[in-house]
């Protein structure tokens, strides 16, 4: 009887006990770590003569998302102290998983990364591709929502910048970057038009920005009236691009036929009357010239994004309106005797006149 | 029966001609070697010549029947010679691979229209077809303006297809005819008001469609001397026309030579461009009587009008 009251004693502590044990455990190893780590000078001089930065406090991880995890719930390697070895990279996916019990959210993001662009580099010995601690942090992750988040809205470029250094430049200086610069929050960062976790090589079919799917992706924010009044642009531009040969040849799959970007420009986006936009007029037989070499002046004659059943589009309207008067009233003509030739019929086949 | 006897002559004169040749080639060879020889030549010759007979035979006999049919149905008029059912055969080819090819452009968000340009294996190709359909239509349209002007017929057909007073009259006519006012039919010529109408409908959309199409074609050449907004008129000349005339053939078009129960499903006369001796009295009196005065040797008495 004694041996099974110790066996079952024994049992339920192997089951519950590690729960309470964690937070204790934690907090000893806490104390234990910040014994050397703790120490503003600990550091360590690497052989290419470059200093890793070993200084962590109890406070390193005050305020983040993981305020409440022990040092040892990630750096999970680490079972002895001192430990002999450099710690392993931490791996999120111990917790970062759907289904998960450790009160990480419930979310396939990290399947999504392991398919995207940054995950296949990784997975093909990329070791300069981002793993989640590149763009998230590593002791300081906050929440997206929050401003000071490495992911959030206003600093998600700069932390993409760091590694796509030209495109960031080019990015901050477009009128998007500009726009999210001022505060704006409507304007789109990277990830705006990339995707977060699911962010593929635009050569990609399954990428947000593969050329069949741009049209589709801008007009996410131009096309929306309650975004675009707010900036005074107009939203038929999609509209008219969808009516447009490049519209619909873009939407029949066509890959060589232009999208929005092909003329406006992708990270270097700016508005027409920037002398170095690429649809400033001055620009534009250069910009048509990349697919219609031969192109110019003459290309910018007239309005581009052009609506026939707009008045202001002038002679185009009047074709427009010329061919739908002719067609309506050619076609209800040769219909009514088609109607009146078989009325005329069928009297004469009930025997009347 | 002098006829067979001709025939049989030849026959003779031939097969001589052919033993002379013979001797003068195996004159050197050995005597069992040249029977050989002669015999199977003489073989191949006997069949060939059985072949030919067989075939004149056939042709003869259809010659007969075609003969008993017309004596039956009566005197077949050639309406459309083979150079005109040329050119309307290239014409339909052409727009028909132009509408099918250029309709999905004017109605991407249609269900078919993926499905038609997914068949010619996507935009790229569907592009080429659709200039290959319009090579065919400006070579419809170069070929008919030669006929027009350097053939009788085709001279002839332009002169009695311009719209007359006639034609307002018979429109009118038919009009009343069609709600009983009247017992009384039109009597059209050789082309009725509907046949004029399609004529000049086509001119006017070749003109349009080719034109504006040729802009589209050659934008950045024509873009040399000309601003955009006159690709983008052409552009919308262009979709405009082409849903116009696409209407004018299926709805009035097909009513006309497919759907009405006078023809449905529709004649051959497109391809063997004749018309009966019937039909020719029912469709164009006039031109009937024309044709059998000018036979009579009286000159027409309502010849055109």
């Amino acid at each position: 009887m004694r041996k099974f009251l110790f066996a079952v004693v024994v049992f339920l502590g192997g089951v519950v006990l590690p729960g309470f044990a964690r937070d204790a455990g934690a907090a000893i190893s806490l104390e234990k770590c910040t014994l050397c780590h703790g120490k503003p000078e600990f550091r360590k001089l690497l052989v290419d003569g470059a200093i890793r930065d070993l200084f962590v406090t109890g406070d390193s991880l005050k305020g983040s998302v993981h305020e409440k995890k022990g040092c040892t719930d990630c750096h999970f390697d680490v079972n002895e102290i001192p430990h002999r070895e450099r710690p392993k990279r931490v791996t999120c996916t111990h917790c970062h998983y759907k289904g998960n019990r450790e009160g990480a959210p419930q979310s396939d993001n990290v399947l999504a990364y392991f398919d995207s662009a940054h995950g296949k580099a990784i997975a093909a010995g990329n070791a300069k591709a981002p793993l989640c601690q590149d763009c998230h942090g590593s002791h300081q992750i906050l929440k997206v929502k929050n401003p000071e988040s490495k992911v959030s809205r206003f600093k998600v470029a700069e932390t993409c910048g760091r590694c796509h250094m030209e495109i960031y430049a080019k990015y901050k200086t477009s009128i998007h970057g500009v726009a999210l610069s001022k505060g704006i929050a409507d304007a789109p960062s990277c990830t705006g038009c990339h995707g977060e976790h699911r962010i593929y090589a635009h050569t990609d079919p399954k990428s947000t920005v593969y050329p069949t799917r741009v049209s589709e992706q801008c007009s996410k924010c131009h096309a929306s009236v309650a975004i675009m009044s707010k900036f005074g642009i107009e939203t038929e531009q999609v509209a008219t691009y969808n009516e447009s040969f490049h519209g619909v040849a873009s939407k029949f799959g066509s890959r060589t036929v232009a999208n929005c970007a092909s003329c406006h420009g992708v990270h270097d986006i700016r508005p027409p009357d920037d002398p170095l936009s690429t649809v400033n007029p001055r620009n534009i037989p250069k910009t048509c010239g990349k697919c219609h070499p031969g192109a110019n002046a003459n290309f910018a004659v007239g309005k581009i994004h052009v609506d026939a059943k707009k008045k202001e589009s002038g002679i185009i309207y009047w074709t427009a309106t010329f061919f739908k008067y002719l067609t309506i009233c050619t076609m209800l003509a040769l219909i009514v005797h088609i109607f009146l030739d078989m009325y005329g019929r069928t009297r004469r086949l009930r025997g009347e006149r | 029966m002098a006829e067979k006897d001709q025939r049989i002559a030849d026959g003779e004169a031939v097969e001589k001609e052919i033993e002379a040749a013979l001797a003068e080639r195996l004159s050197g060879l050995p005597s069992e070697q040249a029977d050989a020889v002669r015999d199977k030549i003489r073989r191949r010759v006997q069949e060939e010549v059985e072949r030919e007979l067989r075939i004149r035979a056939a042709s003869d006999r259809k010659e007969a029947r075609e003969k008993e049919k017309q004596v039956e149905e009566g005197e077949k008029f050639v309406r459309f010679n083979r150079n005109f059912r040329f050119q309307h055969m290239v014409m339909f080819t052409s727009v028909i691979l132009l509408i099918i090819t250029g309709m999905p452009l004017k109605f991407p968000d249609f269900v078919l229209s993926r499905f038609v340009i997914g068949f010619w294996g996507g935009i790229q190709n569907s592009t080429i077809v659709h200039r290959i359909g319009a090579g065919m239509l400006i070579y419809f349209m170069v070929h008919h303006f030669l006929y027009t002007v350097l053939t009788r017929d085709g001279r002839r057909d332009f002169v009695l297809m311009i719209p007359g007073l006639k034609d307002a009259r018979d429109i009118a006519l038919n009009v009343r005819h069609f709600l009983g006012k009247t017992s009384e039919r039109p009597r059209f010529g050789r082309f009725s008001y509907i046949e004029k109408f399609d004529y000049w409908a086509v001119y006017w959309g070749c003109v349009i469609m080719i034109g504006s199409g040729l802009f589209l074609w050659f934008e950045t050449d024509v873009m040399q001397f000309l601003p955009k907004y006159a690709i983008d008129m052409a552009h919308e000349m262009h979709s405009d026309e082409a849903l116009l005339a696409t209407l004018a053939i299926v709805i009035w078009h097909f009513y006309n030579v497919h759907f009405n129960p006078d023809r449905f499903p529709g004649t051959l006369l497109w391809w063997h461009g004749r018309l009966t001796e019937h039909e020719m009295k029912e469709e164009h009196p006039l031109e009937y009587e024309e044709i059998m005065a000018r036979r009579a040797g009286k000159p027409p008495e309502v010849a055109g009008q």
